[in-house]
This record gives C-alpha cells, sequence and structure tokens, in this order.
C-alpha cells in the first residue's frame, strides 16, 4: 500500500471520467460549469503527482496556471449565465435554443 | 499511515465528485464540490505540494465556488428540484465518461519509467529549498515562467473585463 504515480494516474482519470459525465448528462449549465471544474481539478491532481514523482517543481506552476484560468473562465462563463437569464430566466441550456432573440 | 490518508483522501474525493454531479438540488452540489476541493488540497499535501494546497483551499473553495454560489443565488431557480436531473442523452454520458476513465486507467496499468529531468535553474546548490514550498515556486514563476505568468494576468484583465460588459445591463435601445 505505497502511494505510486499509477495511483495517482487512475485518480486522476478516474475524477476526469467523473466529471465529463457530468457535463455531458447535465442541463443546467451552472452544474455543466462545475462539472468543468472537477476536470479542471483531476488534471490539477495528475499535474502535481507528475510534479512529487519527478521531483520537478515545474508541474506545480502549471497546475498554478490551470487555476489562474479556471477563474478566469468562472468569471466570463457566470457573466455569460447573468446576460442570459435576463433575457430568458432559467438555466435549462435545452431552453436556448436561439441565437438571438 | 500516510499511504491510508491518501487512500481514505482518494477514496473521499471521488465520492464527493460522483454525488457532485448526481445531486439534484444545485446547492448540494456545490457543497459535494467543496468537499472534493478539500480533499484535493489534502492530496497535494501528501505529494508535497502545501503552497499549491493553501491556493486550492484559498481560491477555488474560497472565491472560485463562493462566486458559483453567489451566481446560483442570484439567478434563484424555482424548480429546478423539479426538472429532470439529467437529459435524455444520459447513459452516452455514461458510456462517455467510462470509456474515457477506462483510457485512462489502462493507459497508466503499466509502471512508469521516467527520467528525472534536470530541475530548471539548477538543483545543484546545497541548501535546495523543498519542492512545494513557496521559494521554490517564485523562483520558477518569476524565472522561466515569467512570461506565462504575466500573459496569465492579462487573461484575467480581460476576463474581469469581459464579466463586467457581459453582465452589466443594457442601455435602452435607441
Amino acid at each position: 500500500m505505497t502511494i505510486s504515480m499509477n495511483t495517482i494516474l487512475g485518480l486522476s482519470a478516474l475524477l476526469f471520467g467523473i466529471g465529463m459525465f457530468g457535463f455531458l448528462a447535465r442541463r443546467n449549465i451552472i452544474l455543466m460549469f462545475i462539472s468543468v471544474e472537477v476536470m479542471l481539478n483531476a488534471v490539477n491532481l495528475s499535474l502535481v503527482g507528475f510534479s512529487w514523482h519527478m521531483e520537478d517543481p515545474r508541474g506545480q506552476v502549471l497546475a498554478l496556471f490551470v487555476i489562474a484560468v479556471a477563474a478566469a473562465e468562472a468569471g466570463i462563463g457566470l457573466g455569460l449565465v447573468i446576460a442570459l437569464n435576463r433575457n430568458k430566466p432559467g438555466a435549462g441550456v435545452g431552453d436556448l435554443t436561439e441565437l438571438k432573440w | 499511515m500516510q499511504e491510508a490518508t491518501f487512500y481514505y483522501l482518494a477514496a473521499a474525493s471521488v465520492a464527493s465528485a460522483f454525488f457532485a454531479v448526481t445531486r439534484r438540488n444545485p446547492v448540494h452540489s456545490m457543497l459535494w464540490v467543496l468537499a472534493l476541493f478539500l480533499h484535493v488540497a489534502g492530496i497535494f499535501l501528501i505529494l508535497g505540494a502545501e503552497f499549491l494546497a493553501a491556493v486550492q483551499v484559498i481560491v477555488y473553495a474560497g472565491a472560485i465556488l463562493i462566486f458559483y454560489l453567489f451566481v446560483l443565488m442570484l439567478l434563484d431557480l424555482p424548480g429546478e428540484e423539479a426538472r429532470p436531473r439529467f437529459g435524455v442523452h444520459w447513459p452516452f454520458a455514461v458510456v462517455a465518461g467510462l470509456s474515457l476513465g477506462a483510457l485512462a486507467w489502462l493507459a497508466q496499468m503499466e509502471p512508469l519509467v521516467i527520467e528525472k529531468a534536470a530541475v530548471a535553474g539548477g538543483g545543484a546548490a546545497a541548501d535546495t529549498p523543498e519542492l512545494g514550498s513557496l521559494e521554490n515556486l517564485g523562483t520558477q514563476l518569476f524565472g522561466p515562467f515569467a512570461l506565462p505568468f504575466e500573459m496569465a494576468s492579462l487573461l484575467l484583465l480581460a476576463a474581469i473585463i469581459g464579466a463586467v460588459v457581459l453582465a452589466k445591463k443594457r442601455a435602452p435601445a435607441s
């Protein structure tokens, strides 16, 4: 029962699969964004795992950049959600079938 | 002891990710994602990424998640719990998630043989700082990663302006 790189990668793969399922299956736009965050976390986990395995801090630096991009994505995405909600109440992506209204 | 903690954190993070994408109530989903973020921060600690664990708790759990919760409460979605949880195509989503997970799982079955790369910036000094320490990461960020670091700040600025423009009330059409 030692921690190996394979275990970390397997855990990361599982989390990524769960996040991908959530993104494809949920119909609420905010929960789809949250699933994207789960996937980003899985990627961060594998980056940190590689950094730990190779004793190289560059993986952690990349994970920091991933966090910065996630913050930007959350800001833009939720701004879009608010703008959409003003035109059409609700957060279901099934209702958004027109580009302009 | 460390192994037991790691396996607890791994199992708990998988469970909370699963609950996060399957709960009917969006606020419950958010709280499960919070649990996921905290457990992943614990795994970061075990993997020697102390600074990143702190960033994970402060930025992810503290800022991004609260932002999501704010928007969720701002929208005030009535009847969200009454709607179907998944789209009608959800079995396909299960297949896609499972096959991607299985692919990555198969890819990691063989033991990894990776040559340890020479750390940029020279790790030959007698007093090399610890792997995940702020000193080490800061040296990287302001050394070889200075350009991407500045680009990240530009990206965040663009995101701030974009979010303000998108969420602003439109002036009445003239």
